[in-house]
This record gives C-alpha cells, structure tokens and sequence, in this order.
C-alpha cells in the first residue's frame, strides 16, 4: 500500500467558518429554557433524542478536523464538570465570528491574539472581583433578600484574592531556585515540594474555620432551570450531611452518588433514597425477601464471577494442550470451580456479594439456592464505600476470600415491586453497607424512554455545579450579571486605547469581544421565548447604557431578566400580582472560566492553523499529494 | 501450478531536481515547513482520513513523520531533517528552512552542480569558523552564575511553538520550571564521571498550566488503584525497594507461540501462582517494604504482599524504569527465580500522596542526592498539551546542550543575518585566490556567495508570517521586523528592537530591507557591550549542527544524477 498525504490550503479561514456553523448547533441549548432535538440517522432509520451540546456532538458524525477538535474540547470539558459545553461552544463560535471580521478589517493574526488573549484577562479580572464567596452565603438571604442582592458589593469574597497572592508567592518561590546557580551547595536547599508543603499547610488553616453553609440556597442559585433535577441533588447533601455532621456540614460527596433508571413510571415519581439501589430478577428478589432485616456478611468482587475469569493482564497460551491420561470425569472444569467456592462461601458465611462484572448464570442460580444474593456490575466507588463502612477488602478472584476480608453488617432492603412496570427486573432492593455511608441513589423516573438520558444528564450537570461550587467556595452572580459587568469592563477598556500604544487595533478586538458574550445573552434571553432577539439586543445594550459598572445595577438586570426567565418565577408572578421574592442566580466559577477559556484556546488554534494534513491512502483530489 | 508475473521494469528519474513533479513537491515542503517557523508560525493539523485524532502542531518532529511520500527524493531530505531532530531535538525546521531554500536557489541560480557544491563547502566552513571563535558577533557565552541565560534559552524554545497557547505569565512559568528540572538532573557533589539525571514528565489534562510543577523524585499514577495506599506511614525510615522488570501476572504468554502439552491434572496457573508466593515470601523475609511492578502482579501475590504491610505499585511502565533504577539502586528483576540476590534491593526514602485534580500520585522520594525529578505538566486540552509535553522535552535536551558547548546564538533571525553579512563580506576580501582554489570564475563564485546568504537571509525572514517587512541594520547586521499592519507614519522610528533584543533603533540606525542590495560590511559585535541582555536566544550546539546538516543535505540533493526505483 502506498502511502500519501495531503495537504489543503485553507484560502479563507474556512476553520473559523467551519467552527461558527458548527457552534450554531448549541443556540437552542443555552440558558435555564432548553429545546429538546431529534438527531435522526437516514441510513438506519434511529433517532435520538438529545438536550445538551455534549450529546449532540456525541450523535453527529465529526469527519472534519475542525469538528474533531471541537469534539474533544467538549469531551475533555465534560468529563471534568459535567455542564457548560454548550457555553463553550457557542462562545468559541461567536468569537470566531468576531476573529473572522478582525480578519476582514486586515488585522494582523498576532495582533487579534494578544488582544483578545487581554480581552479573556479582563474577564478572568471580573470574574475574580465580582465573585461571591459561599461562606454565609444565603444566611443573610433568608432574613431580607432586598439587602443581599443590592449589597453583593459588600460580600465579594476575599478568598480568591489571597489565593491568587499564594500562588504569586509560590511562582516568586520557584523562580528563586531557578536564579540560583547549579554549582553551589545552597542549590539544594530550595526544594520545590517544601513550597509545596508549606503552601498547603497554609491552605488548611485557612479552611480550617468552617462557616455555616446554606447548601440549599447555593443549590437554588445554581438551578439553571433544572428545577426538579436539582431538588434531588439537595436531597442528596441533606441524606449526606446527615451522616456527616461530626465532620463538615457541606459534605457533598458526588463520588458516592449512583442513579438509577426506571422507565414506564411518571417523572414525578423520580426520588432519593440513601444507600445503594439495585433490580433484581424474580429469583434474586426471593432471595433479598430472605435476607431482610439481617445483619449480612458481603464479599466484594472486582472482577467477574466465573471460572473462565482472569484477571486484567494475564493471558492464557494460545497452543496449551492437555494431553489426558484417563477417560475425563463426568464433572466439567465448571462444575468443579462451582462446588469449591460455594463451599467457600458458605464456609464464611456469605450472604451478599457484589461484583464489578459479571457473575456466571449457573453459579448465580446456585447462590440463590443457598440464599446467597449475586448483585453484578456495581460501580467501583460503591465498591469502595462498602469496603469503608463494612471493613471488607475487595479480592479479584472469589477463591482470595479469606475472613479478613469478608465485611459485615450490610443490610438489604426491598424498596419496591417493579412487576407492573413492564421491566425484565422485578424488584428494587436498596443494599447498605450498614453505617452511614453517604452513598445516595437517585431514582430517574420517566414515561417516556427517550427522556431518562436527558434526565440523567440534566441530574449529574445540576450535581457537579453543586459540587463545583463547593469546592471553589464561591460563586459569581448568574444570570447574564457576570457577563454584562465582563461586556461593560471590555468595553470600557476598548474605549481606554491609547494612540501609538503596542496594539494600535486593541480597541477593535475588544468590542468585537464583547459582541460575542451579547449575542450569549441575547441567545439565552431570545430562549426564554418571551423576547424577541432584537428586543433582547435592545434591551441589553440599553442596560449597558445605563449600567455604571456596580453590580447593584447588574443584579437589578438579572431581576429583569429572571422575569422572563424561570418558568418558576414567572407562574408565581401571574399568578400572585404582589411579586414573590425572585430568587438570587449563581453561576460556576471555575467551570465558567474554563469554559470560556477553553472557548478562546479553540479559536487560537483553529485561527493559527493554516492547512490540514491528511495521512493515510488518498481518495480526494482537491489536495495535493506529495 | 507456479504462476509466473511479469516484473516491471525499474523508474529511472534522470535529474530529479529538473523534474518538474520533483520540484514542486520540494516547494510545497518549503512553503509547508518555513510556514510553521517560529513563534507566529502557522499550525498544521494532521489526522487521517478516516477522522481519526487530530494533532494540531507546528514541530518538525510531530509534522514530519507525518508527511509520507512517494517521491524518494522528498524522503530523502525528510529522513535527514528528522535524523537531526532526533540527535538535537532543537532547530528542525531552521534546517528543513535552509535545505530547501539553498536547494531551490542553487538550482535557480544556473549554477552547475559541482561548482554549487565546492561552495557551498567552503562557505559552510567558513560559517562553522567564525561561529566557534570566540568574538564571534552572534553567540553569547553562557553564564552558570546567573540563571538569566538558560531562562531566555528556555523561553525562546518554549515561546516557539503557537500550538501551545501559553500566556507570558505561562510560559514564564514554564521557562522556570524547566530550568529548575534541569537544575535537578545535575548531580551535585558524585565525583567522578558525572551521570545526568532525568526529568519524567507526567502530562496531566484539564488543569491550568500554571498548577504545572517539577518534584524531586519520582511521580507514579495510582490513580486506578482500588486498594488505597497509605503514605505517610512509613517514612521515618528507608523503604528497602524491590522492582520487577519481569510480569509477575502469573500467565505463560512470555514463552512464546510454540504449542505446550500439559498433562491432565497438572495445572500450570497454580504451579506459577506457588512459584509467585515464593518470590513473596522471600520479600516478606528480606523485609522489603515497597514492591514494584513494570508489569502486572497476580492479585494472589498482591494479596499476600498487603497483608504482610508491603505497599504494591503494579504497571509502572517502561518509561519508568531507567529512572526507577536510578533513583533507587534497585537491580530489576526480569526472572521469576526464587531466590533474589541481596544486591537487587534498592532503597526509596519515603512516599507522599499527591493529587492532581482527577489524578492521585505517589511521590518516592530518593534515598540520597539523586538527579531523578518529575515534572508534572498541566494544560487545558489534550492538544495543547501534547505539543506543550514536546516542547519541555524539547526544551530538556536544549538545556543538557549547553553543558556540552556553554553558548548560545541569538536568535529571532539575528544570526541568520549577521552570519549572511559576516560571509558576504569575508568572501569579498579573497575574492580572486578562493575562487582559484575552488576552481571556478569569480561571477560563479560571487553567484554561488549570493545564492548561500540569500537563502540564510531568507530563513530570518521566515519568521514573519504577518506579511510584516524583514530588515537588516547596517552596524551589527541584526534582523528586524517591520509589521505590515503598523501605521506608515512611524516609519523606522517604530522598531523598538531587532529580533533578538540585543540592539536598540536609535534615529543614527541605517536599515535596508533583506532582499535588496547593500554593500558589504563588516557586521560589528555587541558583545562588549552588556547592558542590553539578548531575549531570545537558540541553542548553540543544535543549530551549528543544523546548519551543517541542512548544507550538506543540500549538497547531496544538488548531486543525486539518477533516480532508480524498483517499483515491483
């Protein structure tokens, strides 16, 4: 075979164009009001029904490079936070448009880089200033909400200031040993990990005072229109923070949270329950109804459950061949595995095993004849929460059971009979490790099949800003406030262009930045369906008119624009003339910020690139073969 | 029945260089390559047509193994470049640049073969003189005193390559990180031969690159294990170190395809398991606290290990394994013996949990002294991060290269141009009795000069991508942009500094642009004067071999007659 690449020359910047058609795909998806789509695939007649970003790009098929690299961007974003991809694309597409007509004007691509890479300072400049620390956050709130959301100036946390000064400190450090020359003996003494230590002994101090949060209200504030998914995941920390009061009250363990889908019931049936929820077939549930309200003893497999089962790595000999020396046995190979471990099992008292994997069919049987319950494919962290609470040690093999690590003092539950909802399974059962634990499951209830993937993913977005949220220990008035105070700072700063400075086109690129995060606030607006997107663009830049850069002034935009926001807010204010009070919005800071700038990183290097390679065997004939 | 196909006769390409298909495959490289040059270079995507990965880059050696020919003759120059960036990681692209563009001048230039090479010879030899002497006008001596130097060396290597999307404050950050690697990997006080250490670097997706940062020691993922390790608990004293090369998975598959006969009622996997349990045992005795695994352990053996108290690490890799070795002074283990020999064990002072973002580390820290550190590399997306991973290793062999040769060559262009002007006017003086040795007329050799510098010239003018104007300034023949996009009015007032940094415009300056003609001078040196620090710099000994590479490439590609291709 021969091999050829090829090269094609880009004449416009047919990436750029190619991103910001791509990024139109996300419109819809933006702010708390989402439209749902059907991706429908001609060839095999399937469908999809999607309602995020990630899960459209999942379904499309990417073959171009620009939309590959779009592709994995989102990925890498989503795997992390679960939420904004939608931002991030529509971002990264408005501002291509914005670097398309830079180019237009013959703004040099070096010069559209440096600006707008200052132009994201800006922004990453405001979302510092005007970001709220969650300490206390929300225990003003309940008393007079008038005051908090007027008074944000007075709340902006201090925290990530100091932070950013650490971490000042900490460059100032490294950079001191790299000064230092290699030959003399004080080299040594400046040691990278003793920066390390010494900043994070001084991190825990400083989160060692721990104030009262106000989870629930954060949770609201970060609803984003999920209203329902996020009921559940408050649920969830008051389930954990009950366990965990000795410790930190905004425990929200995200690692111990497993959801679970049932299809056919109605959505208003989807709940929490603590501990871990698992379908069983008839026979196994006959097995749980033995079983309840027993002290059990549970062995954790990680791994499957047959004789054929090797562990990750080994591999068995393609040429073994066993040369018999007498007629065989009448007991297979199986059949004997299965006698020895059963012994083993009722040897050490198993009641309850579960199993990463999967378990022979036969052996499960077998299990249940004794009363010995198989649960299969459970998630690895639930392996471990149970290895935590109950003291027992996850083996590989079934046959390295040994009494130290069989655990105890699981408990099985039967939550519900499933026999009329037309599932193969027949029964619910809600296993424990006993303790409290902190393992939640979230039952996802849906008539409609194609929905619970929506569902699911609308939970697991709300659960990780919850959990994002705690974690940077502060968030950023949601809404379209952060994004008005970062268009009236870049604006600002466009207007500040000195003549003969280093950047003479500045000014440009900065508008032209702030039009992209415009178009983001009259997209989520024009969602709302309320507004048309030319009265939203009014409406905005009529605030920004107005807008004197406090944020009392923004927060008084975001009243206006929850107006026509939540359909919460807005049922309540037809229905009750006098107005409830609105609810305040946070946003995400660290998921924000790197969406936006994983935004600018896609333009970057789409922008820069001024030719594809394709390598392998060539069927196009618009290249040029070498 | 034996079927006999009729081979076909072998492709014999007379002059390939006057070949047109030839030829324009070689301008098509040029523009592809010259167009990554440098710190505003274009980047090249490069997947498979299938839509595979993409790779986003702008590095000769990502981009040049990915371009594939059929042309022998591409290839040829394609497998020299990628042969110097293999030995010197640095200036890939400085040589692929200059090749081409003599290359292609030479042919243009009508000059004949021969005589284009005798030149080219001596003028490289004349480059290669005046770079290694002392008051040569474009090399600075490196410093070990101050770290400034290898600072700027850093940056400039790292500022290079776009694909990384580095802020200042970034790439500062990194530059330091990377000189303080390298820093580490010198041994302080072994006398003797001394051996450098290593740097591992460990790429670590999603986080800001300023959270990147160098340890010493070692970094090893155990981010997949399910059995959490303690650290902490055992650090008063030395951790005695076992580490097995050999997989300790308890399979056959190290013997091979052959076909094994086993008897019935033998059985072969518990047979190894015991012999696994052994070795455990053994460890257990010899009270070997950390038990290390390039590849897999049978979860038998490491059950058995945790329960005697010893910490497990199974799958380390192989890139860690010279490392680990020395770091440690453990012997690996690649047989399954029973008995280990004493000697085998090595030591590890202690261990600390680390976690990056999603990632859990373990960091062994080295008994003693030890030139072993880790650098952990953080960016944004995978992209980014895979040139930015090439450009630290990139940037951790140009930082070793100084230890060889302690200069450095100023970069942005600077040398490029001094070096064109140095010979230009050298090549002047002894016009007549260097023509005479060279064995051709004096127009041939003033023709065969201009076609060398011009292409030297042209490589500094590479560097700008922005349709901005290469000058050079008639003192110190240092390169200068001038940006298309800069107000007219400014003139030549608005240069600020020559590519380097080194010179400063001042309104006595005299500037011409790069592809006309000036009368030759002699290009005074800056080095005397110290109050200007050049900031951007190249690495001293890589680029003199590139330019040596890249002419001789030259050479050989003016002197291939025959092309001859089996095509069976």
């Amino acid at each position: 075979v021969m091999l050829g690449s090829t090269v094609i020359n880009h004449q416009q910047h047919v990436g750029l164009q190619k991103l910001a058609a791509l990024a139109g795909v996300t419109h819809s998806y933006l702010g708390p009001d989402k439209n749902l789509k059907f991706i429908q695939d001609d060839t095999s007649g399937g469908s999809a029904l999607v309602c995020s970003c990630f899960r459209v790009l999942e379904n499309l098929e990417l073959t171009c490079a620009v939309g590959q690299l779009v592709y994995e961007t989102v990925q890498a974003h989503q795997k992390v936070y679960n939420t904004g991809s939608g931002c991030l694309l529509f971002l990264a597409g408005a501002w291509s448009r914005a670097v398309l007509e830079c180019l237009q004007r013959g703004i040099s691509v070096s010069h559209i880089i440096s600006a707008m890479s200052e132009g994201m300072d800006i922004c990453l400049d405001v979302f510092r200033k005007y970001s709220i620390s969650t300490d206390g956050l929300g225990v003003v709130q309940s008393e007079s909400w008038t005051e908090t959301s007027h008074g944000f100036g007075l709340q902006l946390s201090k925290k990530p200031i100091k932070a950013v000064s650490q971490a000042m400190d900490h460059l100032q450090g490294t950079g001191n040993a790299g000064h230092k020359p290699p030959n003399t003996g004080g080299q040594r003494k400046i040691k990278l990990s003793r920066h390390f230590c010494e900043a994070k002994s001084r991190n825990v101090s400083a989160a060692s005072q721990p104030k009262p949060l106000n989870v629930a209200h954060i949770a609201e504030g970060l609803t984003h229109g999920c209203v329902s998914a996020m009921k559940l995941v408050v649920e969830i920390n008051q389930i954990q923070s009950k366990n965990h009061r000795n410790i930190s009250c905004s425990a929200f363990d995200i690692i111990k949270v497993v959801t679970c889908v049932l299809p056919g019931l109605p959505e208003d049936q989807s709940c929490v329950l603590p501990g871990c929820i698992v379908l069983l077939s008839a026979e196994q549930a006959l097995v749980a109804h033995d079983l309840q309200e027993q002290h059990l003893k549970v062995a954790l497999i990680n791994g499957d459950l047959s004789d054929s089962f090797c562990h990750l790595g080994f591999r068995r000999p393609a040429g073994m061949q066993h040369v018999k020396s007498k007629m065989p046995l009448s007991s297979s190979k199986e059949e004997e595995w299965m006698v020895t471990v059963l012994a083993l099992l009722l040897k050490l008292e198993v009641n309850l095993i579960l199993i990463s994997g999967l378990a022979n069919q036969k052996m499960i049987q077998r299990c249940c004849r004794h009363r010995i319950l198989v649960v299969e494919r459970v998630k690895a962290s639930v392996l471990k929460a149970f290895a935590d609470d109950s003291g027992g040690v996850p083996v590989t093999y079934v046959t390295q059971l040994n009494k130290q690590c069989v655990g105890t003092q699981a408990k099985i539950l039967i939550w519900r009979d499933l026999g009329s909802t037309g599932t193969e399974f027949s029964t619910a059962v809600n296993i424990s490790s006993g303790a409290n634990s902190g393992l939640a499951t979230v039952i996802l209830t849906s008539c409609v099949h194609g929905k619970l993937q929506a569902l699911e993913d609308q939970f697991w977005s709300c659960a990780y800003r919850l959990h994002h949220a705690l974690i940077d220990k502060s968030v950023l008035p949601g809404g379209g406030v952060i994004e008005m105070l970062c268009i009236h700072h870049l604006q600002k700063q466009a207007g500040q262009c000195t003549e003969g400075a280093a950047n003479p086109y500045r000014g440009v690129v900065l508008c032209l930045m702030a039009d992209g995060l415009i178009d983001y606030i009259t997209t989520v607006m024009f969602n709302t369906g309320r507004l048309s997107k030319v009265k939203a663009r009014t409406l905005v830049s009529q605030q920004l008119q107005d807008f004197n850069g406090h944020v009392g002034t923004a927060a008084k935009f975001s009243q206006l624009f929850l107006d026509s926001g939540t359909e919460d807010t807005a049922f309540i204010s037809t229905v009750k003339p006098v107005r409830a009070p609105p609810m305040t919005i946070y946003d995400n800071v660290s998921v924000k910020q790197e969406a936006w700038r994983k935004a600018l990183d896609l333009v970057f290097l789409v922008l820069q690139t001024d030719a594809e390679i394709i390598t392998g065997i060539d069927q196009r004939t618009d290249g040029f073969i070498f | 029945m034996a079927r006999l196909v009729r081979k076909s006769p072998s492709l014999c390409t007379d002059l390939p260089l006057d070949n047109d298909d030839i030829s324009t495959k070689l301008n098509l490289l040029r523009k592809l390559l010259t167009s990554c040059f440098g710190p505003t270079g274009k980047l090249k995507q490069v997947h498979n047509n299938v839509g595979g990965h993409v790779v986003t880059t702008s590095t000769s050696s990502v981009l040049l193994p990915a371009v594939s020919s059929s042309q022998p003759f591409v290839n040829l120059i394609k497998t020299s470049i990628l042969n110097h960036v293999s030995r010197f990681s640095d200036c890939g692209l400085f040589a692929a640049a200059l090749c081409l563009a003599l290359t292609e001048r030479a042919k243009q230039s009508g000059l004949g073969g021969n005589v284009a090479i005798g030149l080219n010879q001596h003028l490289l030899s004349l480059c290669v003189g005046y770079l290694q002497r002392d008051d040569c006008g474009c090399k600075v001596k490196l410093d070990f005193c101050s770290s400034q130097n290898l600072m700027t060396l850093a940056r400039s290597v790292i500022s290079s390559k776009p694909a990384c999307v580095l802020t200042e404050q970034e790439t500062l950050h990194l530059s330091r990180l990377a000189v303080q690697a390298f820093l580490l990997t010198v041994p302080c006080d072994s006398p003797g031969t001394v051996t450098l250490g290593r740097t591992v670097t460990v790429p670590v997706e999603g986080h800001s690159v300023l959270n990147s940062a160098v340890f010493p020691g070692l970094l090893v993922d155990i981010t997949d294990a399910i059995y959490p390790i303690k650290a902490g608990t055992l650090n008063s004293n030395l951790l005695c170190t076992v580490l097995f090369s050999a997989s300790l998975a308890g399979d056959l598959s190290e013997l091979g395809d052959g076909i094994i006969e086993v008897h019935d009622g033998a059985d072969p996997d518990s047979q190894i398991l015991d012999q696994l349990l052994e070795i455990g045992k053994q460890v257990v005795k010899d009270e070997v606290k950390l038990f290390l695994c390039q590849k897999v352990i049978h979860p038998v053996l490491q059950q058995y290990l945790r329960s005697q108290g010893i910490i497990v690490i199974e799958r380390l890799g192989m890139s860690l394994m010279e490392p680990l070795i020395q770091m440690t002074g453990a012997q690996p283990v690649a047989a399954l013996h029973t008995t280990l020999p004493v000697k085998a064990y090595g030591k590890v002072r202690e261990l600390t949990l680390r976690q990056f973002g999603s990632k859990t580390m373990l960091q062994l820290h080295p008994p003693g002294e030890s030139a072993i550190c880790t650098m952990v590399l953080c960016h944004r997306n995978e992209t980014m991060l895979s040139e930015l991973k090439v450009v630290c290793l990139k940037t951790e062999h140009v930082l070793r290269l100084t230890l060889r040769e302690p200069s450095a060559l100023l970069g942005g262009g600077c040398t490029e141009t001094h070096l064109a002007a140095y010979i230009r006017h050298k090549s002047m003086s002894k016009a007549a009795e260097t023509a005479l040795e060279l064995g051709c007329s004096q127009t041939e050799y003033h023709l065969g000069t201009e076609v060398f510098c011009r292409s030297l010239e042209s490589v500094a003018a590479a560097l700008e991508h922005n349709g901005g104007n290469s000058l050079i300034d008639l003192t110190h023949a240092h390169h200068w942009i001038l940006p298309a996009d800069v107000m007219r009015e400014y003139g030549e007032e608005s240069f600020g500094f020559c590519g380097c940094g080194l010179v400063e415009s001042s309104p006595s300056k005299r500037w011409t642009y790069l592809n006309t003609n000036y009368t030759e001078f002699s290009p005074e040196s800056l080095c005397g004067n110290a109050t200007q620090q050049p900031r951007v710099l190249d690495s001293f000994v890589a680029k003199l071999n590139a330019l040596q590479v890249a002419v001789e490439t030259a050479n050989l590609a003016l002197d291939v007659r025959y092309i001859i291709q089996d095509v069976n």
